[in-house]
């Protein structure tokens, strides 16, 4: 029973959206492009939701700075387990153009295990998408389940 | 005893518990798929909202430590129960005649805002300040449609009453077998007023857009339900659906009870169509096609046109 609720449960993942200190350009591709009705990320069944609490994968854009180091562990930790964390953009990654800045803190995979990077400074709103789907494949991992 | 039983099947299996969930979580998706048609996008598959339920049944429930435990998780249970309740008051013309034969419209006027008001339990409970924003929100907007919704159920039972000579019927079993013998009260000019009224206050209280005021997730990070997630979600989302078959089922009973033939499959499926087009004219449509409107505009909104129609209506009725 609880082996196809996780089944059916992958179908279904909610978007929650983290701006980690980004300069705001993935934060266009991602939030006003990839998913606007346009490139309807509600055929995957995906949901954008405004509370962490609903959240089922969580895409973080911008470089981690200093001031928002702690915002985003603690939002980080406000989403309810099994999550999956994407990182849009290079900036969480190395932290692009902003690297070496006396600004950032550390690159998001030091504060957090982040599962899918969907690199580019913006990437393409179709990149952001796949790494949605990405995401998917490895919240199915984690609940133990085969891809079929 | 026997009607005691009687009474909690109708609650639980038809037409209130699985009938009115199966009903409802398939016109959720069909609204869900048609919205996204009309939008030019392929849409979500029709087992969706099965599968968000699913998914928040195995998800891990958080409750904030600065909330109020008891309310927090009572709220969503009393959403979920009010309706499946309030589902078995809900006539299916030439199927079900209703669970009570006197004053169930008064019963239902009293049980439909409980999704509303545990919502707002819920909100006041999980002590966020986005909730409380949600909350005087969900305040506002039940205000502002619950005086239309009262004039156009006393413009029903006004007219009913005053034709059978009892001054004022608050039975749907009457109302029906009433339209039964005299046409539907859709067709009736002095009812076509209190339609359009009803149809205004669908949107309303089901809050989808142009009136998700109180649930707007870039404003308010989605209001009252922001605390929640997992089980407690999925309750509040079952309550939901079933609000949508209670109040679809209370306009086709109250304006359009028109039954096909003496069969009752075939008047079952009739009044799930009939529901639809109600859904896809109020809802989806709307839905798909218009913003959000601010809180202060939708509460003028609802207290200029709905209300003022449906008091059209209650006068034509009192002085013709």
């Amino acid at each position: 029973m609880s082996n196809l609720l996780n089944k059916l449960s992958v179908r279904s993942p909610w978007l929650f959206r983290i701006n980690a200190g980004s300069c705001n350009g993935c934060d266009v591709e991602l939030a006003t492009t990839a998913l606007i009705p346009r490139f309807d990320v509600e055929r995957f069944g995906c949901r954008y939701c405004g509370s962490p609490r609903h959240a089922d994968v969580v895409l973080i854009t911008g470089p981690v700075t200093l001031k928002m180091r702690d915002k985003v562990l603690k939002l980080w930790d406000e989403i309810p387990n099994p999550k999956v964390t994407v990182a849009v953009g290079i900036c969480p990654i190395s932290g692009g153009v902003f690297r070496d800045s006396y600004s950032l803190a550390e690159p998001l995979d030091h504060l957090i295990p982040v599962d899918v990077n969907v690199p580019g400074c913006p990437p393409r709103p179709q990149a952001i998408l796949e790494g949605v789907v990405l995401a998917k494949k490895i919240w199915m991992r984690k609940l133990g389940i085969e891809e079929g | 005893m026997l009607d005691t039983i009687l009474a909690i099947l109708h609650m639980c299996i038809f037409p209130g518990g699985v009938f009115a969930l199966a009903v409802a979580l398939f016109f959720k998706a069909l609204d869900r798929r048609i919205a996204a048609r009309v939008q030019r996008r392929v849409g979500p598959p029709l087992i969706q909202p099965v599968l968000d339920i699913a998914k928040l049944l195995t998800k891990e429930t958080l409750i904030p430590r600065t909330a109020h435990r008891a309310a927090f998780i009572m709220a969503p249970v009393l959403a979920f129960t009010g309706m499946a309740v309030c589902a078995a008051f809900i006539p299916v013309p030439g199927v079900y005649s209703g669970l009570t034969n006197m004053g169930d419209l008064l019963v239902i006027l009293y049980l439909l805002p409980i999704p509303a008001i545990a919502l707002m339990l819920g909100a006041a409970a999980s002590s966020n300040t986005f909730s409380s924003v949600g909350f005087s929100r969900e305040m506002l907007m039940t205000l502002a449609y619950e005086l239309p919704l009262i004039m156009i159920l006393l413009a029903v039972a006004m007219l009913v009453g005053k034709e059978t000579g009892v001054g004022a019927e608050f039975s749907l079993a009457n109302i029906l077998s009433y339209q039964a013998a005299n046409g539907s009260l859709g067709f009736h000019p002095v009812m076509l007023p209190a339609f359009v009224a009803y149809m205004i206050f669908l949107p309303g209280t089901m809050g989808v857009a142009p009136f998700d005021i109180p649930e707007a997730e870039q404003e308010v990070l989605e209001g009252p339900l922001l605390e929640y997630g997992g089980p407690l979600l999925a309750l509040y989302q079952i309550g939901s659906a079933l609000k949508t078959f209670v109040v679809l089922g209370l306009g086709v009973a109250l304006f359009f009870p028109g039954t096909l033939c003496d069969f009752w499959p075939v008047n079952l499926v009739w009044f799930v169509v009939k529901c639809f087009l109600l859904m896809l004219v109020t809802l989806t449509v709307v839905k798909a096609a218009t913003g959000r409107f601010r809180i202060d505009q939708a509460f003028w909104f609802y207290i200029k046109f709905p209300a003022v129609l449906a008091l059209i209506s209650l006068v034509l009725v009192w002085w013709l």
